[in-house]
């Protein structure tokens, strides 16, 4: 099972009127609140039973208000669900406790996990291509399908007459799978499918797979198709 | 999880104190399931989440089915205060004519044996993954970090999930393997094609892998599905096995 980081994270606690001292988060639930079956006890009537608690999600640490009646803030917002970073202030009435993340010298802290208070996930790919990826498209020259063109969005499309096929085949004798083009950002290929009868691209048979460029001629189970791959030029002319 | 009719399998690694971790694997396993059960009944079963259209409807479908399994955990992590936070991770593929549909959420993976090669189809939503994808790491360094087994993307954690579809055409003779770290956190994907690429049977092959597993010094509980897909005459046979080792 995935583990946590081995130096635990502490609170730093300073109640108001008294002095401040340090707790350990080693628990995966630190409960706060003013009942005595809390992890950490604030004995003050502004502070409800069960105020707020620590989860710990693997090394990640969440800070919940548990419905309280005067509520909770980090850093001066009130907040419900939010994840806690380093030297993060928690307000619970007139105290305060000081997040302090212990990481070892030489390994960083892991980034933002997820920010709970948002809908939407923080942490973006990394994985941004250089070049904008572009959209091929096959013609139909010769062959009964339902349409003359097609665009090729899918990461894989299905040349046959099963349901879910992006060419449709229509013929009679059509086969549920002919063959299958995948896409990989913008580049394609194509691969014969099981007991298919052969798969030709300009004329040669394939076997395996096969890269697919601009203007390839393929001819499987009785259809012929040209493989149109756009320069990244606005103006394609239309042939 | 594997459901041979559905064309299902479903590996999930549960992360929490306690037996939180149980309890949202297996909540996340049969919520997938049932949703795709229930939709398999009544095709017009509303989807859950956004329509992809780079992917077909089954693969949807499947998105549906693992946002469906990330409600349910999340919600039943507030129900409990020693489940709170529990999650798991995800590696569910759905096998439709000669089509994959693999979705995933952590650091179980699928892997394709094909002609002598093995190649991870997936990639670990793992911070020491996006540490090597940044160039801030190597694959030698991420084996040896003490980050490694963070994951950055799992089912239940928050309340809505961001699921990763990949589709890819399979044909007869093609193995898959999906499995939890615990396999691929000691063994090698050399050792792990040299196994499969054997002539025993399944059963063998995944008591092979798990014994790997645990020489290596894995987790206790590391999960295995080994998929060989073949054609019989016109019509697919499709075989699978699962070994799960509790210690």
């Amino acid at each position: 099972m995935p583990e946590t980081l081995s130096q635990p994270a502490t609170l730093l606690v300073k109640l108001h009127g008294k002095g401040s001292r340090h707790v350990e988060l080693t628990h995966d639930t630190f409960t706060i609140g003013r009942k005595a079956d809390n992890t950490l006890v604030i004995e003050d009537p502004a502070v409800s039973g069960h105020h707020a608690r620590i989860v710990k999600v693997q090394a990640v640490f969440f800070l919940e208000d548990l419905s309280s009646t005067n509520g909770t803030a980090i850093n001066g917002q009130s907040i419900t669900r939010h994840q806690l970073r380093d030297a993060d202030v928690i307000a619970i009435g007139q105290h305060r406790l000081v997040f302090q993340e212990n990481t070892t010298a030489g390994s960083e802290a892991p980034a933002s996990f997820v920010d709970l208070d948002r809908t939407t996930v923080i942490r973006r790919s990394d994985r941004t291509p250089d070049t904008p990826v572009l959209t091929a498209k096959v013609l139909v020259t010769a062959g009964k399908t339902d349409r003359i063109e097609y665009s090729l969005t899918r990461q894989v499309s299905v040349i046959g007459s099963q349901e879910g096929a992006v060419i449709r085949l229509t013929g009679w004798f059509a086969p549920k799978s002919a063959a299958t083009i995948a896409r990989r950002g913008s580049n394609y290929y194509i691969s014969p499918s099981n007991n298919a009868k052969a798969l030709l691209v300009n004329d040669t048979e394939v076997l395996g797979q096969e890269d697919l460029k601009d203007g390839d001629q393929i001819e499987v189970a009785g259809v012929k198709l040209t493989f149109r791959m756009p320069s990244g030029n606005k103006n394609i002319p239309l042939e | 999880m594997a459901d041979s009719p559905l064309g299902l399998y479903v590996v999930c690694d549960g992360m929490g104190g306690g037996n939180a971790g149980e309890i949202a694997s297996a909540l996340g396993v049969e919520t997938i399931r049932a949703h795709l059960v229930e939709a398999a009944r009544h095709a017009d079963l509303p989807l859950i989440g956004p329509c992809d259209p780079t992917v077909s409807a089954p693969a949807n479908r499947l998105a549906s089915a693992i946002r469906s399994a990330n409600d349910a955990i999340h919600c039943e992590s507030w129900s409990r205060p020693d489940y709170a936070g529990m999650g798991t991770t995800v590696i569910a593929a759905l096998l439709h004519d000669d089509v994959l549909a693999i979705a995933h959420a952590g650091d179980s993976r699928l892997y394709l044996v094909r002609d002598g090669t093995i190649q991870a189809l997936t990639t670990d939503h793992s911070w020491v993954a996006e540490q090597i994808l940044k160039g801030v790491i190597t694959e030698e360094e991420a084996e040896r970090s003490p980050q490694r087994n963070i994951v950055t993307k799992a089912l239940g954690v928050e309340s809505s999930i961001d699921v990763e579809l990949i589709e890819v055409a399979v044909k007869s003779g093609d193995l898959l393997l999906l499995c939890s770290d615990g396999l691929t956190r000691g063994v090698r994907p050399s050792d792990i094609l040299h196994v499969l690429s054997g002539s025993e049977d399944l059963l063998t092959k995944s008591d092979r892998l798990i014994a790997m597993a645990n020489e290596a010094g894995g987790d206790d509980n590391t999960t295995v599905i080994i998929v060989a897909l073949r054609d019989e005459l016109q019509t697919g046979l499709w075989e699978w096995l699962r070994k799960r080792f509790a210690a």
